[in-house]
């Protein structure tokens, strides 16, 4: 009988499922195999026929590990149950929401608006930022201020067709978060300057400047 | 360690691999409780080995994860489908490794005693097939049948079953391809 007669082909086939045909010959028939739908439905008909050699053996349960194993194989190829699918939709959601607002809490926001205080030389002394939310100013020196002990440097807003209002005192050196009132955020609201004035230590004692206004700066809106 | 021996269907395993194709994993799942057992059973008789044979059952669900969509229904049993996947994987995995039987597996009278304590019919396989177990492989000589049963559980060479049957190689190939030739013509008469 040659190789490709219909009955010979047949007998491959069922050695190749026996598993008796092996080596070279075995490789060989796998490729026709793929090639071949003749050969692949002797193939089946003969996978079929000895299934129920298989069944009678007795069955073993396999250790969990392996169902774990081809879990982790199959990765997230497949579509989860429907509540599952809803549940892992939720907590995406839910992840995503307090992702937010913890972004939202810490993220930095542009200050409503801000100030340079300069020299009239042009040396920039501090600068001062009303916070977005209008609760506080931040105020930073930017330069070497000096000033003589007993005195102090108080910053002013200056609103339109209003007394000046006082804002707090003028760091020495580094930065300092001030605090605003309501007085204090209305008149910033109104103040299209700020001015610092020289006072005794500790600021005026009146409420209104009583030293010489040093520097006026614009307040830029943002 | 056996399992409980609880037979399930062809059309049951049928319906399961269905669900497979539609990428449905607590179906695959579901497919894997019902079926691993059995199949396990097959690959520690052709591995001898149980974490080597573990190891084949995992490489062949995830084949038929990945191949679920290839079955036909009406081409085939499922179960066929199913073992003949784990089979392969353990045959090239026993090559492969160079494993040689470690004992003489299972004796003949056994696989003989095995066959009558378990009602084929219950797997829903079919008529034919079940009428070819019992009828066509009854109808064979003794020596024909033994070798390609050994052959076929132990997913052994031709020389291997000689071996464990302690038989000349040449008589046991005469005997596997007369044997399938009286098979073929049992089925198709």
């Amino acid at each position: 009988m040659k190789r490709d007669e219909p009955d010979n082909l047949d007998l491959l086939a069922a050695e190749y499922v026996l598993g008796t045909l092996v080596g070279a010959a075995r490789s060989r028939f796998k490729r026709q195999l793929g090639r071949d739908p003749f050969t692949s439905r002797r193939v089946r008909a003969w996978e079929d026929r000895f299934a129920l050699l298989a069944l009678h053996l007795a069955p073993v349960a396999p250790r969990a590990a392996v169902w774990e194993g081809i879990s982790r194989r199959i990765g997230d190829s497949g579509r989860a149950s429907g509540w599952r699918q809803l549940a892992a939709v939720l907590a995406v959601v839910a992840v995503l929401g307090f992702g937010w607002t913890i972004w939202e809490q810490l993220r930095p926001r542009e200050p409503q608006a801000t100030a340079v205080v300069a020299t009239e030389a042009g040396v920039t002394l501090w600068r001062v930022a009303i916070a977005a939310d209008g609760e506080s100013l931040q105020v930073e020196t930017t330069n070497d201020v000096s000033y003589p002990g007993d005195r102090s440097r108080e910053l002013w807003a200056l609103p339109a067709d209003a007394a000046p209002v006082s804002l707090g005192l003028m760091p020495p050196s580094g930065r300092v978060q001030l605090a605003l009132d309501d007085r204090q955020r209305a008149a910033l609201a109104l103040a299209a300057n700020v001015a610092v004035s020289d006072e005794p230590a500790g600021g005026s004692p009146t409420g209104a400047p009583t030293g010489a206004v040093l520097y006026v700066a614009p307040l830029a809106r943002t | 360690m056996a399992a409980r021996d609880e037979t399930v269907t062809d059309e049951e395993v049928a319906e399961l691999i269905v669900g497979c194709a539609r990428r449905d994993r607590p179906v695959f799942q579901r497919l894997y409780e019902r079926t691993a057992p059995r199949l396990l059973g097959c690959l520690i008789r052709i591995l001898r080995d149980r974490a080597l044979a573990e190891d084949a059952l995992q490489d062949a669900f995830v084949q038929v994860w990945n191949r679920a969509g290839q079955f036909e229904a009406g081409r085939g049993s499922a179960w066929g489908w199913l073992i003949a996947i784990a089979r392969y994987r353990a045959i090239d995995l026993r090559r492969s490794e160079g494993r040689r039987p470690a004992g003489t597996g299972m004796p003949l009278e056994d696989i003989a005693a095995d066959e009558d304590s378990v009602d084929t019919s219950a797997f829903g396989l079919g008529e034919r097939a079940t009428r070819m177990l019992s009828h066509c492989m009854g109808a064979l000589q003794p020596r024909q049948r033994d070798s390609i049963v050994l052959a076929f559980q132990g997913g052994l060479s031709h020389a291997e079953v000689a071996t464990e049957m302690g038989e000349p190689l040449g008589s046991v190939k005469s005997w596997i391809r007369r044997g399938l030739v009286a098979l073929k013509r049992c089925l198709e008469s």
